[in-house]
């Protein structure tokens, strides 16, 4: 490219305006963009651009291809985009290419299959505009990233290129310039955030007879490629910036250091300073003016304290880069003595237009405190994963959930790492935080230099601050001892935390030894190095505490505590991989045997658990997760004679009086366990059957009640006496039962009071808890069900009642509840189940009065549309009620699944202590309440919870029963088991894709109570349970001690 | 080669802070930085021999024994650590049968760890000499590690 050296800044206007008009004139005319951008290129962008240029000369079209910087959404790349319209295309392959050249190009017609698509709703956008991505954010340091060529110093000149620069050099006495930008309240972007204005005032106060401006773009964050695409999309933007602050402070040389690892960013700005000079807006009086100054580039050699600005100094001077003690500061000492200015790549990008605009334009961005815009590096567990840049004070939900797309595989939200190996975490108890400093620094994060780790559940939060601390610690220049030892320190408590060794006072010494490096480390790196970890534990304590105390990683992380992701995440610690290899072999009984080993209930939670296990299967990363329950389903289908695990029979244990109060889950778990250890105790059941909510609440179509007696009678078979109609309260008293000899007693009465909705007309006919409706049903046989049916609420007790009501002949029911369908915290196939049977869901929506005709009777429910609005504590969108539009559904009986508490008169009657939930406390590890020798469990400790949950939990009162009488901490069942199936792994997994549980027709639904799940066939369970990825495989866990 | 080196800090004469381009021109030329080489060009540019160790020991990029033709770098910055990166290692620690720091006994591959190429959004990557590899699963790494097998057997 012929380059003419500019000589005024008349003539620089003139080269804008030409480029200007040509830029108008093409402004209908077809042209490709495609990105160029570092993670673009990974995927394949310039193979795409080279090829797409020869389909364009065979088919003699006149459309132009240009390479630009980074659109944005790298996790979409290869990303093109074809003007006028802006269509964006995502994951462009070479042999999509000449659907878009020959539809596209040459016909006009948007080729719909490739263009961008929403990960979160499945919707198909085509225009930049439409995108919330694009939409809803606001490039200023990104303004040419993406639309310009950044081969091309001619493409940023038509774009306000070095217009800044031009109004600084001819309009502006240097003293001007860094009022302007102090005006502008614009602050570092690198890190520390210190007013950007005030540095240059500092360093332009000095007097010298030689001052530098240094560009930090040692991006070393990892997480953060901010500067990156600056450097390859518009490495212009800044030369022009650091050319201002060369003018503004009296410098005449400045130096870039990049860091090696980006060699594409050096390549392009070598490329562009050499046009920089040859166009006459680098070197000799540039644009004609008295001003000279040049620039050249320092590449780093792989060290993250480099990043450091008086450790960077060193470097430039081709020292070893440690950092020096300031003062004195690099604006009185820095380069070579000499005083020098350093900013980073996206503070010098926001300098030229801050000049050309003015700070007053400027300001209107951002916060009160903090002006302006910034980048953030979205990466992680998102959808939209790449660089968006918003107005400084946007609330983190917002970047995460609009213009990141939510969270990848719908999974849940857990943190945000922000600001790298010196930040921190935020919770999703603050998805509101605005982005600005003061907020952030509150909840003990940082800005910094903008990466933002989004995390899911599958992320533990100790090995993350362990990550970061090894980070740390390898990377520490060791020239200061808090930084050199203290990390080393901390690292070492933290690698024994991971792997089970963890003791009780770890947690204080890592605060202890957090506080002491951050009070006397030499440089702000060493003084932010403990930063990860102080503030895990401020926000995640609890997994800090599950790790030293129960040896478990609740993420399925920490190797040393996972033997395997499944079993891991189950609750009750099922051995997973162990019964389905089993089942794979056909060895049912042993199967079952096994799963029975800490979970009595193989065939009840093969119909009704939620399978915490299936969300951690590895097999997920591959395709899908392995069918766990649908194996189980026909593993239990299999059992012809009860498989019993081992009981060991004890006659002094046998003599001991234990009495269980509540014949639930949990009642009935912990006297199984107890059994097996030798033990005789009497369950106190208050209905006149066994099981609680399992034949309570939940459905025969879902559970046929044969296989829960059959289960249950196998607990008796153990020497387990049920006695039941007998109710704490009414019939005895826990005085009574001690009274009458009971030396410990459990209490798992469940959370069986109701939540009223608390709106008018509540009371009266026609009205129903979920809960009694169920229990009704379901003990007596018998409830009224009238013609219209709205029930309201969102989780399973809602489902059931729902889908009961339409099998007692409702003619039509409807669900209605107040978040999205998304948040409903029912399980989605029971859902979807409802829906495919003919209930009708009206999510967002907000009852706000039962309407009651002459007699009384329901009339209808007055209901408002819901918006969603900012983040509550729960990390959802609070609902929020449209006003003015309410509506009526029609209706005769409204049931309301609204949640559970406890009886608050048991709690008086017993003085029982409760916990933050509000139900009963007892200790975690040893289940003890406030009352001598009542130990409790299930969802009367818990809250309302799922049957497994409280299977574990029943298992482990057992466990503390047993400790409490004999002081042994062994218990048998715990031990891992060596299970001799084949498994070879070194073979490929087996390709077959995850087989559905298949239902009976809907038909065949109605009027009746039959279970809707059918068994799978015996090739189809075997060939399943082959797609187990055996991650226990190889090792055994020993120090498992508690599932929880 | 001594005479391209010569010729190299030649260019960097009267450039102040020349040391560190000049170790990063001569590791190119050589591949790694030898003794002898660092000797000489403490010779030439009149440097302490002290302070150009002491400078090559202080960076990860600097190399003081032989490393393989192509140089692996599998990315464990926060992106990739979250996205699997540590699986990845693992992958290539057992194809290589090398640990981190190592070169392969055919010199053909050297593993390294890097932090944060700055494709995030691309997480797991895994960089082998200027080439980034995104999204690299387990199962992928066989392939990849022949590309680079096979040209090189063509080049020869």
């Amino acid at each position: 490219m012929k380059i003419t050296k500019i000589t005024s800044t008349d003539q620089l206007t003139n080269i804008r305006d030409l480029e200007r008009e040509r830029n108008l004139n093409n402004k209908h005319k077809t042209e490709v963009f495609v990105c160029g951008g570092g993670g673009c290129i990974a995927s394949g962008s310039l193979e795409l651009k080279s090829s797409m240029e020869n389909m364009i000369k065979e088919e003699n079209l006149d459309i132009s291809v240009k390479l630009t910087g980074c659109l944005g959404p790298c996790s979409k790349g290869p990303v093109i985009k074809v003007n006028p319209d802006s269509i964006i295309y995502e994951n462009v392959r070479n042999e999509d290419l000449q659907h878009i050249v020959k539809d596209h190009l040459k016909k006009g017609n948007i080729v719909e299959s490739l263009t961008w698509k929403n990960e979160s709703d499945g919707h198909s956008i085509s225009r930049a505009e439409d995108i919330t991505f694009f939409k809803d954010q606001t490039p200023l340091v990104l303004r040419n990233c993406g639309s310009i060529d950044p081969a091309n110093i001619y493409d940023y000149i038509g774009h306000e290129g070095y217009q800044g620069l031009a109004m600084a050099l001819s309009n502006m006495k240097p003293l001007c310039v860094v009022e302007e930008v102090i005006e502008s309240g614009l602050r570092g972007r690198g890190g520390a955030g210190f007013t950007t204005g005030k540095k240059w005032e500092f360093t332009a106060l000095e007097k010298s007879d030689q001052k530098y401006v240094l560009c930090n773009a040692d991006e070393g964050d990892p997480g953060a490629f901010m500067d990156r695409s600056v450097l390859e999309g518009d490495p212009h933007s800044l030369i022009e910036g650091m050319a201002v602050a060369a003018y503004a402070i009296g410098a005449t040389q400045g130096y870039v250091y990049v860091r090696a690892e980006y060699p594409l960013a050096v390549t392009r700005l070598n490329h562009a300073l050499k046009q920089a000079r040859e166009a006459g807006v680098l070197g000799e009086h540039i644009l004609g003016t008295k001003f000279s100054f040049d620039l050249e580039i320092r590449m780093g050699s792989g060290a993250f304290v480099c990043g450091e600005e008086t450790a960077l100094i060193n470097s430039i001077e081709g020292k070893r880069g440690e950092p020096r003690p300031r003062p004195p500061f690099p604006a009185q000492k820095g380069l070579w003595g000499k005083p020098t200015l350093l900013n980073n790549v996206e503070t010098y990008a926001n300098i030229a237009p801050i000049i050309q605009r003015g700070a007053s334009w400027y300001r209107t961005y951002g916060t009160e405190e903090s002006k302006g815009t910034k980048v953030f590096a979205l990466a992680g567990s998102i959808n939209n994963s790449g660089l968006v840049e918003v107005p400084i004070g946007t609330p983190l939900g917002e970047v995460i959930y609009d213009i990141g797309d939510g969270i990848k595989d719908g999974k849940n939200f857990k943190a945000a790492q922000i600001g790298g190996p010196s930040g921190g975490c935020i919770p999703r108890q603050y998805l509101n935080v605005p982005l600005d400093y003061s907020s952030l620094k509150e909840l003990g994060a940082i800005i910094g230099s903008g990466g933002l780790i989004v995390m899911d559940e599958d992320t533990c939060m100790v090995d993350m601050a362990r990550f970061f601390l090894e980070f740390v610690q390898e990377e520490s220049c060791g020239k200061c001892v808090p930084c050199r030892v203290g990390s080393k320190r901390m690292l070492e408590i933290l690698d024994r935390i991971c792997k089970g060794d963890g003791e009780e006072s770890d947690i204080d010494k890592l605060l202890e030894l957090g506080q002491q490096i951050q009070d006397t480390a030499l440089c702000g790196l060493g003084q932010t190095a403990p930063n990860p970890v102080i503030s895990t534990i401020r926000h995640f304590r609890e997994e800090y505490i599950e790790h030293i105390r129960d040896k478990h990683c609740r993420a399925g992380v920490c190797p040393d505590l996972v033997r395997a992701p499944c079993q891991s995440g189950c609750p009750a610690g099922v051995d997973i991989p162990g019964f389905i290899s089993l089942t794979g072999e056909k060895r049912y009984a042993e199967a079952l045997k096994l799963h029975r080993e800490r979970n009595p209930f193989a065939a009840v939670c093969a119909r009704v658990c939620f399978h915490t296990c299936e969300d951690k299967c590895r097999r997920a990363t591959i395709d899908q997760a392995v069918s766990v329950r649908g194996v189980k389903r026909f593993m239990v289908d299999q059992e012809i004679t009860v498989q019993l695990p081992e009981v060991r029979e004890n006659e002094a244990y046998a003599r001991r009086k234990i009495a269980i109060i509540g014949g639930g889950p949990a009642g009935l778990s912990c006297a199984y366990f107890l059994a097996r250890l030798g033990y005789k105790p009497t369950i106190y059941e208050a209905e006149d059957r066994a099981a609680g909510l399992l034949v309570q609440a939940i459905p025969a179509y879902r559970l046929p009640r044969e296989t829960l007696f059959r289960e249950i009678r196998m607990i008796e078979g153990l020497g387990v006496d049920i006695r039941t109609g007998k109710k704490l309260g009414r019939d005895f008293s826990i005085d009574d039962l001690k009274a009458e000899g009971y030396e410990t007693i459990y209490l798992a009465t469940g959370a069986t009071g109701s939540v009223d909705l608390g709106l008018p007309g509540e009371e009266g006919p026609g009205v129903i808890q979920s809960l009694p409706f169920l229990q009704q049903y379901n003990i007596k046989g018998s409830v009224p069900v009238k013609e219209k049916v709205v029930v309201v609420g969102g989780g399973n007790a809602a489902v059931d009642a729902a889908r009961t009501a339409l099998r007692l002949g409702a003619h039509e029911v409807t669900l209605i509840y107040r978040r999205s369908r998304d948040e409903m915290p029912a399980y989605d196939e029971e859902i979807e189940a409802a829906l495919h049977e003919g209930v009708i869901l009206k999510d967002l929506i907000q009852p706000s009065e039962i309407e009651r005709g002459a007699d009384n009777e329901i009339t209808g429910l007055r209901c408002s549309p819901v918006v969603l609005g900012e983040f509550d504590k729960s990390g959802r969108r609070r609902p929020l009620v449209k006003a003015g539009k309410e509506f009526v559904i029609e209706t005769n009986q409204i049931i309301i699944a609204a949640g559970q508490r406890l009886d608050q008169r048991m709690i008086d009657e017993h003085k029982f202590e409760t916990g933050m939930n509000n139900f009963i406390f007892a200790d975690p590890v040893t289940c003890r309440t406030n009352i001598d020798r009542v130990f409790a469990g299930g969802d009367v400790a818990s809250g309302p919870s799922s049957v497994v949950a409280a299977i574990a939990a029943g298992e482990r009162a057992a466990v503390s029963m047993h400790q409490f009488f004999t002081g042994n901490e062994y218990i048998f069942w715990r031990d891992e088991k060596f299970i001799d199936t084949h498994f070879d792994p070194d073979s490929d997994p087996v390709p077959y894709d995850r087989e559905k549980i298949h239902m009976i027709e809907v038909e065949r639904r109605k009027n009746n109570f039959d279970e809707v799940e059918q068994p799978w066939h015996e090739a189809v369970a075997v060939r399943q349970s082959k797609r187990c990825l055996r991650c226990d495989y190889g090792k055994s866990c020993q120090n498992q001690e508690v599932a929880k | 080669m001594i005479q391209s080196l010569n010729h190299i800090i030649e260019g960097f004469e009267g450039v102040e802070g020349a040391l560190i381009p000049v170790l990063q021109s001569a590791q190119n030329l050589f591949g790694y930085l030898p003794e002898v080489v660092l000797k000489h060009i403490s010779l030439t540019m009149r440097i302490p021999y002290s302070e150009v160790t002491g400078v090559v020991s202080f960076y990860s990029f600097f190399s003081t024994i032989p490393r393989g033709k192509n140089i692996v770098r599998v990315c464990l910055g926060t992106a990739c650590y979250v996205r699997g990166g540590k699986d990845i290692l693992k992958g290539l620690r057992d194809q290589l049968e090398i640990n981190v720091g190592g070169t392969t006994d055919d010199r053909e591959f050297s593993l390294e760890v890097g932090r944060c190429f700055g494709a995030c959004g691309l997480a797991p990557v895994l960089m082998i000499n200027d080439d980034v590899h995104q999204r690299v699963k387990p199962a992928k790494i066989r392939d990849i590690l022949n590309s680079y097998r096979t040209v090189l057997e063509e080049v020869r």
